[in-house]
């Protein structure tokens, strides 16, 4: 699987509370979408605007703190393609991969240019920055996280239904019982 | 057979085989499923669609503490939505609004040494401090675990910490989880295992040992657990008494082996550290209260399930008995469970703290996660017992959120500044600290 897009460039340590702040937390998915990187110093406008098909690079320990999966499918919803970091926070990176989004770590990842075109290689493990004429290794995913993705997240590997569910639209209507 | 760990004693004996050719990954039967009215109102509606229900619904531990009550209209919306569903799937209602989910788990019976337990919330490794494999996830891997019982896991490799000396008054077990995450890094610990073995003098209280394990996450450990010992079965005999633990819910009692194999060993001499801060921002910064620039502050938050339970607030009452916090300063205190509240009401605690200026609000999250009752504003500081000090966790993106014990913080609350809690204790204080060796 070959994944490319235009660089998101994010730091070390970010975790879920800069991604997604805790405010954001809803049922609806439009407040979800409009809580991405809220609280990212430097990042609120670009959260925003139209950032499908982008990558996000991103330094060590990506995604630290909470569980909440607001935060992941905030990703999602933005468009983001894929995650690659030097490395990744252990919930996040799970959550992510749950909801059908790659995440891969790079431990060589250099310091990167804004908005740089990036191609990963989730075959081979490889990591281009053509521009950089850069040929970086990825850290190859287990066999487990290669068959969640290649069906699509978590819920479809288990044959449980579908990644995200319906979209979330609005009040809900309160719990009663399977459809 | 290969010495094994006390995480690797915890899963190898679940995981037969992996879950797909070639994978390290197995599927793993969970004991109890932590879930509360946050992360748990994520996963209803795909739930829904599954067309199936809980898999043991007496294995799942669902509290409400986030929302509770809540501030907002929608988050009224998502705390009824989920307080019908567990209801609709059978799950016994008896933990709602009593506290914090990580707080209740370990005040009760069902949660024993030996078990499974994963949560949908990261501070679920706490329990690791009762001997069990505790981990966080997100709502889709929880959702999964609600309808096949398992997890998909892999068995993480160990870093030892062993705690060695005697304790002073003026420590407790939040300086320790600090000094371990500013000994191994933000992340320091990402996929490993935390083994803690209490070689202190005396021993760590209980409630110190629930904060060290409940920051294995801020060092981003899968887990983190304490190897079981006498101070364990002591607090198991008197939560339990003398009927022990429920049947179907017994748990085991495991050591590590002697040659276990370590990826990484870390010895902590309690009797040389100094009360410690964690800068604003990250993890990344933790220094010595002594060396933190002093400056205003307009909160302090003794709570959360880091740093909310009986010994805290205990020790905060030592140092504001008769006192009064310093004019302006807001401090909000909000136990963990209702049963360190009544606590404090029997014991006088609340009085206590009322009389010196504080705001007691019921048992919940409460400030810790921005949610309600306590946000800071741009510009202002707050000394918080909590876990994360991440920008904008507790309101504003520019407010500072410092991580400290609840000495450290008490003292922050009665000068208006930060300082090295040391400096303000009296005689008095200090003896009171001292006879209690810390404790409540």
């Amino acid at each position: 699987m070959r994944i490319s897009g235009k660089a998101l460039i994010m730091g070390d340590h970010v975790n879920t509370d800069e991604l997604h702040p805790s405010r954001f937390f809803s049922l609806d998915d439009r407040t979800v979408r409009s809580g991405f990187l809220q609280a990212a110093a430097g990042y609120e406008q670009l959260g925003g605007s139209d950032l499908s098909g982008r990558v996000i690079v991103a330094g060590e320990n990506f995604g630290c703190g909470s569980s909440r999966e607001t935060g992941a499918r905030a990703f999602v919803l933005a468009g983001v393609r894929a995650v690659v970091a030097r490395s990744l926070a252990r919930i996040f990176s799970r959550n992510v991969r749950n909801l059908g989004l790659a995440a891969v770590e790079c431990p060589a990842l250099p310091a990167l240019p804004p908005d740089v075109a990036v191609e990963l290689d989730l075959a081979r493990w490889r990591l281009f920055v053509p521009d950089g004429a850069l040929d970086l290794p990825v850290t190859a995913l287990d066999p487990f996280w290669t068959a969640v993705l290649a069906a699509g997240g978590l819920l479809p590997f288990l044959g449980l239904g579908d990644p995200l569910g319906p979209p979330r639209r609005g009040a809900l209507p309160v719990y009663g019982g399977a459809p | 057979m290969t010495p094994q760990t006390l995480t690797e004693k915890l899963l190898r004996q679940r995981a037969a085989e992996p879950v797909i050719v070639g994978s390290e990954f197995f599927r793993i039967p969970v004991d109890l499923v932590l879930g509360h009215d946050a992360t748990i109102a994520l996963l209803i509606e795909r739930f829904q669609q599954a067309g199936r229900r809980i898999w043991d619904p007496a294995r799942c531990f669902f509290a409400a503490d986030h929302f509770t009550p809540p501030s907002t209209p929608e988050r009224a919306d998502i705390l009824r939505r989920y307080l019908a569903f567990i209801q609709h799937e059978g799950v016994a209602q008896d933990l709602v609004f009593r506290g914090i989910s990580h707080q209740l788990l370990i005040e009760d019976r069902r949660c024993q040494p030996g078990m499974v337990i994963c949560g949908a919330d990261s501070h679920t490794v706490m329990a690791g401090a009762l001997g069990a494999f505790a981990c966080g996830m997100g709502s889709t891997d929880i959702l999964a675990l609600l309808l096949t019982g398992e997890v998909v896991l892999s068995v993480p490799e160990s870093i030892r910490v062993a705690f060695e000396g005697a304790m002073p008054a003026w420590l407790s077990g939040k300086d320790l989880a600090l000094e371990i995450i500013r000994r191994l890094g933000e992340g320091g610990a990402v996929d490993r295992a935390l083994e803690y073995h209490d070689r202190t003098r005396g021993g760590l209280t209980m409630d110190s040992r629930f904060a060290v394990a409940n920051m294995a996450v801020e060092a981003g450990a899968t887990n983190g657990v304490f190897v079981p010992d006498d101070a364990l079965r002591r607090y198991l005999a008197d939560r339990d008494g003398a009927a022990g633990a429920l049947p179907g819910f017994e748990g085991a009692w495991l050591q590590p082996d002697d040659g276990a194999r370590y990826v990484h060993q870390l010895r902590i001499d309690v009797a040389g550290l100094r009360p410690l801060v964690a800068l604003p921002g990250d993890l990344g910064r933790i220094v010595p209260a002594d060396e933190v620039e002093p400056r205003p502050i307009q909160q302090v938050f003794l709570g959360s399930c880091a740093g909310g339970r009986i010994e805290d607030l205990a020790i905060a009452a030592r140092v504001l008995r008769g006192r009064r916090v310093a004019p302006g300063v807001r401090l909000v205190v909000t136990p963990a469970s209702q049963a360190v509240f009544h606590a404090c009401l029997r014991n006088g605690i609340f009085e206590v703290l009322s009389e010196a200026g504080a705001m007691i609000t019921n048992a919940s999250c409460g400030a810790c996660g921005g949610i309600d009752k306590g946000l800071i504003g741009a510009g202002e500081a707050c000394v918080s017992t909590s876990n994360r000090n991440f920008r904008g966790r507790m309101g504003s993106p520019d407010g500072l959120i410092y991580l400290a014990s609840a000495l450290t913080a008490a003292a922050a609350a009665l000068t208006g500044t930060i300082c090295d809690p040391r400096t303000v204790l009296d005689d008095r204080t200090a003896a009171s600290l001292r006879a209690a060796g810390g404790a409540a």
